[in-house]
Parts: C-alpha cells; sequence; structure tokens
C-alpha cells in the first residue's frame, strides 16, 4: 500500500495531474468563492438592520471558507474527466496505479475540514450571543406579536394595536410573540429575524431597525388555508412620525 | 439439495395459502372496512352537545381503517404463519415452496411471496409508482407557482398537494435503494440464499401497500393540509384526511422496522464464509447503518403520530396548549425521526455510487476504513441533531448554541465520504457510463446540498432563512441532487441482474442529462426566490418572486421529461433491451458470479470469499 504523500519518481507534486490540479484548484477557488458569493448578495433582499447586515456577511464569509474544499473537489473531477476516458461497451484496462488510502491525505483533510468547522461554530457563536443579549434588552421598545389564522396583530406599550407594524428607526425593540391558534412563524423579511408564535407560549426576539422605508412581514410556518396571504408591512419611521402615529392611535383604539 | 425438488404444488383442495393474492386482500380490505365503517355510524355514540371536541368522525375514520389494514393483511395471507403458530404448528415444506413462488410465472408478484428477489422486483415496482404519483403532484405544484398572476388550485387543495407529494417522496426514497436493491441485490452481494426472515420481507413490502390506500383514501376526506411534517396542533384542525396520513405513517414506520430488522440480522448472521468485516463491500454497509438508523427513528414517528390520532379521536391535549400538552412535544417527536431520516435516505444511495466507483475507474475504492468512518460517524451524530430544525421555534433558545455544534460537526464525516468518492476517482481509468457520472452529479450536487446546509445550520443566518424556499431547495439538492441521483445509477447499475437485459444506453444519457440540467435550474431559482424572502409552501407570492418561480418551473418540467425517458428505458430494456452477460461491469462483487435467471436459492454452491471486492489494479510499490 502506498501513501499518496511519499515521493514516487518523480516527486508527487511534480507529476503534471498533480501540477495541474494546483492550478484548477486556484481557478475554481475563485470561480466558486466569487459566484456563490454573488448569487447570495444578489438575490438577498436589502438590509433594513444591523441583524440581516450580519447574516449577509455570514454568507459572504461562509461562502468563502467553503470553496477551497468546493474547489478541491472540482479540480480533482476535471483533472480526471479531461484524461484518460474510456468509451465502449468493454471496460478499460484496470488501472495499474494503485492507492488504496493515505492516512496522511485523511488526516489532512480531517484537521482541514474540523478547523473550518470550528471557524464557522466560533463566527455563529458570536452573532448569536449577540441576538441573545438583545432580547434582554429592558430599555426597548416592547411590542406584542399576536398571530391568529391568518393576520397578525401588534400591541403597543400604551394600548395602541395596528395590523401594520409601525417602528421607529434606529431604536432597539423587543418583540413578544404568541398564537390564539396554531403556530405560525413571524418573520421580518428585511431585518433577518424570525420567530414562531405558539399557542399558549410567548416568545421573543429582537431587532434594531437602521433604515426609514416599509418592509415585509410574512408568516414562515404552514397555518392552514391563506398562509400565504397571511403577510403585512412594517413602516419604518423617524421618532416624530412614530410618536405622533402611537399617540393618535392611542387615543383610537383604546376608546373603542 | 432436497430444498430444491420439485412439488407439485396445485394439488386439487389448493389449500388456503393457494388461494390468496392481492386480490382476495383487497377485497377483504374493503369489506372489512365497510363493515366496520357500518358498525361504528351504529354503535359508537353521538358527541356531546357541549363537547369541546367533535371525534366521533375520527373515530369512524381511523376505525375504519384499521378494518382495511386487518382486512388487507389477513387477504394477503400475512396472518397464515402467525395462525399455525398459535395452533402449535409451522407451514409444510410445500408451503413454505409455494410462498417462495417457483416456478410461478408473473403470478408471483401479486402474492406473499418470500423470494427476496421478488421482494426486490415489487419494491422497485411500488418505488416507481410512488415516484409516478409524487412527480405528478410536483408538477401541478410548479404548474401553480409558474404562473405570473398566481394559482389556480384552490389553497385547501393546494396545500394537500403538497403534504401530499411530501410524505409521498420522503416514503419513495426510504424505500427506493434498499427496497429493490437492499432485497435483491444484497443477499446476493454477501452470499446468502435469502434473507434471514423471508416472511418477514414479504410482510415489509406488503405492509407499504396496505398504508398506501389510507393515503390515497385521505385524499377524498379533506386531504392532508398540514404538509409532510403535519405539525400539531395544525394537524388536530385538519380535516379527516390527516387520519389517512396517521394510518399512512404507523403502517409504514411497521414495515420499515420490519424490513430494518430483518436486514440487519441478514448482514450480521448470514454473510458467506471468509466474508469479514473486512472484505463487506461498502455498500452492505451503507444499507445496514440506513436501516440501523431507521430502527430507533420510526418508533418514535409511530409513537408521534398515535399521539395525534388520540388527541383527534379522544379528545387528549397531548399537542394542546390549553390542555396542558405542547405542540414543541410533536415538533421534537417528529425531528427526532426527522433527521435520522434524511440519512437513513442518503446513506445507501451514497454507498451504492461507492460501490460502483471502483467498478467504473478500474481501481480500488480509496480508503475502505475512511468510508466506514464516516458512514459511522454520520450515523451517530445524526442522532444528536434535530433541534436545528426548531432554531426559530422557541422551544429551547438556550439549546441552540448545542444543537448548532453537533450540526456543524456532522460536515468533517460527511466531508470523508467526498474523500472517498474524489480519492477512488482520482487517476482512475474512467469508463463513461451513466452510473460513472452520476458519481460526479452527486458530487456537484451533495457539495451544493451540503454548504448550504452549513449556512442552515448557523442559527443567526437560520433565523433568515427558516422557513423560507431557501430550506426547500437545500433539501431537495440532498434529497433528490444525491439521494435518487445515487438511486437511478443504481438501477442502471443493476438493471442486467435484475431483468437480464442491458439498460438502454442512449436512453439513460439523456435522461441523466434532462435530469441533472433541469435539477439544477430548477433548484437553483429555487435558492434565489428563498433568498430574496419568498416563504415555503405558499400557494401566491409577490410579484418580485416571479422570475425565479418561473425558472423552477421550466427546470421541474425538464426533469418530468428526463424521469418519463428514463421509464420508458425500463419497460423498453426490460423487455427488448440486449441480453446482458453474466458480468457486463466486469464487477468483483458476489451478485455477478450467477446466471440469470438466477436460481431460487442464488447459489448452487455456497461461495467462499477470500479477498474483498475491490482488487483492481496491481499494487505498485
Ligand atoms: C452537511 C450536512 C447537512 C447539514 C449541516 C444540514 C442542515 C440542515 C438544517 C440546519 C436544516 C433546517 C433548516 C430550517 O428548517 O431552517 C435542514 C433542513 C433539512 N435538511 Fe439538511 N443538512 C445537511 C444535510 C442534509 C441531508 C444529507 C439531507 C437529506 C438527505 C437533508 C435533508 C434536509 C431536510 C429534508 C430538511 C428540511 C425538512 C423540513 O423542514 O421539511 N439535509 N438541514
Ligand atoms: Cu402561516
Ligand atoms: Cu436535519
Amino acid at each position: 500500500m502506498v501513501d499518496v504523500m511519499t515521493p514516487q519518481t518523480p516527486q508527487w507534486w511534480k507529476k503534471p495531474d498533480v501540477k495541474k490540479t494546483a492550478i484548477l484548484w486556484v481557478i475554481c477557488t475563485a470561480v466558486i468563492g466569487f459566484v456563490g458569493v454573488e448569487f447570495h448578495v444578489r438575490s438577498m433582499v436589502r438590509p433594513a438592520s444591523e441583524t440581516m447586515s450580519g447574516v449577509i456577511s455570514l454568507m459572504r464569509i461562509f461562502t468563502w471558507a467553503a470553496a477551497p474544499v468546493a474547489g478541491l473537489v472540482g479540480a480533482m473531477c476535471i483533472t480526471v474527466l479531461t484524461s484518460k476516458r474510456h468509451y465502449g461497451d468493454n471496460p478499460p484496462a484496470e488501472a495499474d496505479h494503485e492507492i488504496r488510502n493515505s492516512p496522511r491525505a485523511t488526516a489532512l483533510w480531517v484537521v482541514v475540514s474540523g478547523i473550518l468547522c470550528l471557524f464557522a461554530l466560533v463566527t455563529g457563536m458570536i452573532v448569536l450571543q449577540q441576538d441573545n443579549k438583545a432580547v434582554l434588552d429592558t430599555q426597548a421598545i416592547q411590542i406584542n406579536v399576536t398571530g391568529q389564522q391568518w393576520v397578525w396583530n401588534f400591541d403597543y406599550a400604551n394600548g395602541a394595536r395596528s395590523q401594520d407594524l409601525y417602528l421607529p428607526v434606529n431604536k432597539p425593540v423587543v418583540f413578544h410573540i404568541t398564537s390564539k391558534d396554531v403556530k405560525h412563524s413571524f418573520w421580518i423579511v428585511q431585518m433577518g429575524i424570525k420567530m414562531d408564535a405558539n399557542p399558549g407560549y410567548t416568545t421573543e426576539t429582537a431587532v434594531t431597525p437602521d433604515k426609514i422605508g416599509v418592509f415585509d412581514v410574512r408568516c414562515a410556518e404552514l397555518c392552514g388555508l391563506l398562509h400565504a396571504y397571511m403577510q403585512t408591512k412594517v413602516h419604518v419611521v423617524s421618532q416624530a412620525d412614530y410618536d405622533a402615529w402611537l399617540t393618535a392611535h392611542a387615543a383610537t383604539e383604546a376608546g373603542a | 439439495m432436497t430444498t430444491l425438488t420439485h412439488k407439485s404444488v396445485a394439488a386439487p383442495g389448493k389449500s388456503i395459502i393457494e388461494k390468496l393474492n392481492v386480490f382476495t386482500a383487497l377485497a377483504l380490505g374493503i369489506i372489512t372496512a365497510v363493515v366496520v365503517w357500518r358498525l361504528s355510524l351504529a354503535f359508537l355514540p353521538q358527541d356531546a352537545d357541549g363537547a369541546t371536541m367533535f371525534t366521533r368522525e375520527d373515530k369512524i375514520t381511523l376505525l375504519s381503517m384499521c378494518g382495511w389494514f386487518v382486512g388487507f393483511m389477513t387477504g394477503i395471507g400475512a396472518l397464515v404463519g402467525p395462525f399455525r403458530w398459535l395452533m402449535g404448528k409451522d407451514l409444510s415444506h410445500d408451503e413454505n415452496m409455494f410462498l417462495a413462488g417457483q416456478d410461478m410465472g408473473p403470478k408471483r408478484y401479486l402474492r406473499y411471496t418470500t423470494d427476496h428477489k421478488v421482494v426486490g422486483i415489487q419494491y422497485l415496482f411500488i418505488t416507481i409508482l410512488i415516484f409516478f404519483l409524487g412527480g405528478g403532484l410536483a408538477m401541478l405544484i410548479r404548474t401553480n407557482l409558474g404562473h405570473a398572476t398566481g394559482g389556480w388550485i384552490h389553497p385547501q387543495a393546494y396545500n394537500s398537494i403538497v403534504g401530499t407529494h411530501g410524505i409521498l417522496m420522503i416514503v419513495g426514497t426510504i424505500i427506493m435503494v434498499t427496497g429493490p436493491f437492499g432485497n435483491f441485490i444484497m443477499p446476493i452481494m454477501i452470499g446468502a440464499r435469502d434473507m434471514a426472515f423471508p416472511r418477514l420481507n414479504a410482510l415489509s413490502f406488503w405492509l407499504i401497500v396496505a398504508a398506501a390506500v389510507p393515503l390515497m383514501w385521505g385524499q377524498f376526506i379533506g386531504g392532508i393540509s398540514t404538509g409532510w411534517s403535519a405539525y400539531n396542533p395544525l394537524a388536530s384542525q385538519a380535516p379527516l384526511g390527516m387520519d389517512g396520513y396517521i394510518m399512512y405513517i404507523c403502517i409504514f414506520a411497521v414495515s420499515t422496522m420490519v424490513a430494518g430488522a430483518n436486514i440487519t440480522t441478514t448482514v450480521v448472521k448470514m454473510r458467506a464464509k471468509g466474508m469479514t468485516w473486512n472484505r463487506t463491500p461498502i455498500f452492505i454497509y451503507g444499507t445496514v447503518a440506513s436501516v440501523a438508523l431507521a430502527l430507533p427513528a420510526f418508533p418514535v414517528f409511530f409513537l408521534s403520530q398515535v399521539l395525534s390520532a388520540f388527541d383527534r379521536a379522544l379528545g387528549t391535549t397531548f399537542y394542546n396548549t390549553a390542555g396542558g400538552g405542547s405542540g414543541w412535544l410533536y415538533e421534537n417527536l417528529f425531528w427526532i425521526m426527522g433527521h435520522p431520516e434524511v440519512y437513513v435516505i442518503l446513506i445507501p444511495a451514497i454507498a451504492a455510487l461507492m460501490e460502483m466507483a471502483p467498478v467504473f475507474t478500474r481501481r480500488p475504492l480509496f480508503s475502505f476504513n475512511v468510508a466506514i468512518m464516516g458512514i459511522a460517524g454520520i450515523s451517530g451524530l445524526s442522532a444528536l441533531v434535530w433541534a436545528h430544525h426548531m432554531y426559530m421555534s422557541g422551544w429551547a433558545p438556550l439549546l441552540n448554541a448545542p444543537f448548532m455544534i453537533t450540526t456543524e460537526l456532522i460536515s468533517i464525516p460527511t466531508g470523508m465520504l467526498f474523500l472517498v468518492l474524489v480519492g477512488t476517482l482520482w487517476r482512475g481509468r474512467l469508463w463513461m457510463t451513466m452510473p460513472l457520472m452520476s458519481i460526479f452529479a452527486l458530487l456537484w450536487n451533495f457539495m451544493i446540498g451540503g454548504i448550504t446546509g452549513i449556512y442552515l445550520s448557523d442559527v443567526p443566518a437560520d433565523a433568515f432563512l427558516h422557513g423560507s424556499m431557501y430550506v426547500t431547495a437545500h433539501f431537495h439538492y440532498t434529497l433528490m441532487g444525491a439521494g435518487l441521483t445515487g438511486a437511478l445509477a443504481s438501477l442502471v447499475y443493476w438493471f442486467p441482474k435484475m431483468t437480464g437485459r442491458m439498460f438502454d444506453k442512449t436512453l439513460s444519457w439523456v435522461s441523466f442529462w434532462l435530469v441533472q440540467i433541469g435539477f439544477n435550474v430548477a433548484f437553483v431559482g429555487m435558492f434565489a426566490v428563498g433568498l430574496a424572502g419568498q416563504p415555503r409552501r405558499v400557494e401566491s407570492y409577490a410579484p418580485t418572486f416571479n422570475t425565479g418561480n418561473l425558472i423552477t418551473t421550466i427546470g421541474a418540467y425538464t426533469i418530468m421529461i428526463g424521469m418519463l425517458v428514463l421509464l420508458y428505458g425500463v419497460i423498453s430494456s426490460a423487455r427488448n433491451g440486449v441480453k446482458a452477460p453474466k458480468n457486463p461491469w466486469q464487477a468483483k462483487t458476489l451478485e455477478w458470479t450467477v446466471d440469470y435467471p438466477i436460481p431460487l436459492e442464488n447459489f448452487d454452491v455456497l461461495p467462499i470469499v477470500t479477498a474483498d471486492a475491490y482488487g483492481y489494479g496491481k499494487a505498485k510499490s
């Protein structure tokens, strides 16, 4: 049994197919990384919160981290496919070169995938921890979200209630989410947050919108007949507009 | 061999065994169902006027379906053996020979036949049927979503189509490799005369047939409007069709457990002399890992549905928070089954391609040990990752980090499988055939499926991606791009052994490219709309998603054409394809040492194994 790493005549790294693969590896990595990142970033919605910007840069980083691995597999496949092809109804002669295993290649492969895995974990944990902390912010605006088949209701601290969500820009918000009937999932698309609405429980998620504009809330959990239509808008407005809206609605809603 | 003597089985005064077949089963099933239905209509008490839950109709439906099940299984002959045991006897030799289906022609495919080769073909047939039905539903979904101005299918019907498509395909992909090839090929590959428990083998197949009927029945009583995951409390609110889903899963779970016990025992106990674990082909490892994963997973699935049935029919509140239960209980039970299940699907398909890789590169499998470590690592870890499907459920936010760790760790053993495949291809002599190209297709598709899996396993990214079309595209890349690709390659590869004829080469190529290109077009489009914010399981969507959905629909039609070409290839090649030589691929596993038609007990003389099956080429050192 021969080790792939042990030098043969000539040294293994000087063999033409190895050289070809090495060049292809660089090219494949670059192409995969670039195309992968562009595909994700261009397809994704424009961010309306730092959370969402974070998600987008995570995708960027992960794609570039995965690109060398995918690139190596791709490069080896291309090298293999561009040499020694055999067509016909009978098999080609058996390959004379026999590498039945290679502890060193295996070890290297496992170590590299381990490191990548660790990297993904650490990156994920850091962001996760920030997201978790945001939920505990007592200074934040607190809004109760109630899903029911097939509308969203939003209750504000001063008693106002709406079916379109209103938020001031650059202020942290904590949502307390529940449901009246079956499971729904509260998703503010452009802000990159999502949390299920469970009947009988209250769950939390938090975000700080950083753009003025109108964004989408969609239900992300199949909840029956009109699930596809269970969507509404988020209006992110200036603090002044928000205060005005809130007082106007507190009056009407409280009286109703 | 005394067992091979020919006895006249059609002696006058046919025994009960000889009278039973699929038609008696259908008849008895229907009669019992109707009788139980009338009886329960007559005798079950009305729901009290003030009752909070109206459960009578669910009771009636479930009881009738149980009636169908008992009637069908009795009618097919599953109870003959157990009854004999009750009377302190067993089946006679003649009866066993009859059950094995010796010299009975095509009729044995319609009976409770115990020969593993017959069961394999039966499985192949039902797998094709399931894919045909499930694929038809997929085309309805894609046609509905392809239209820019939104759907033409009623939302209730649409939801039911989505759910039925999902659960049909899940069952189809679970059985697509271990069913046809695990039953037909596996025993020959290990040099055995049959499975360890031939009657259980027949049982596992006919249970699937029995299960399919309640699912179809459910379509006519409100459908399965909850998606394949059938989350509660939505499922307790759903129409009576849900009871069809429940019965389907319960019966199918039993079938899986029976098959799992049978396959595991066969491999452990019945390998040929000399076939040590080091010499056991990798496909066998894949099959065993798959059913071994299913063994603990499916009882949980069964349980989850039994509780669901209780909630619906008896007014219990296992999943109802108002009554002290919790929908999260259901989610946990479901995904404790659900994640291992995706590897139940994937592992045998990859293992089959690993089996083919040495054959079509004419060199040994690279690092047999690493392949086994990969399979074992995936199997072990996959029991510990289920809550990555529940990151956003709110169940236990503090457990998100640990589940993120276990999920991302799976990429290490998964990487090993890639290493084995590319290592085998490297410096191989490529024999350009459809199974060989399927290995490349799998590497491509599973790379995409695996990497997107890592994005999904990252909790903050999943907060955006969960519940979107991105998830749908991810699991189609793994289940279809990787799993189905392996199954189709297996079909072409083992076709000569199963039918005696070669699969038409041109048709295999045409269908391969249509399916693979269509697939990638379809699901890249789906990734894009997912990233743009389209939720899954919706029957209409915002205009921004038009282009992506149209692309997906075009891809889906391409897949459909490819699959129809494949189906045509199966039928035409089986009827008048080129007669296959004994070992058309010059492979070294045992199934290629037997002649077609394969004798009832496979080998006249049991083989003795002296080396592994990968000794291609000469060792150079
Ligand atoms: C590298 C390995 C993989 C990782 C890290 C991974 C990760 C994930 C994650 C985190 C989810 C949940 C996404 C969400 O709902 O928000 C998911 C969903 C899913 N994955 Fe994977 N996955 C991997 C491989 C596979 C394989 C091999 C299969 C099948 C053969 C598969 C099938 C599925 C299915 C069916 C779902 C969605 C189920 C549903 O919600 O209906 N995955 N995957
Ligand atoms: Cu919904
Ligand atoms: Cu999973």
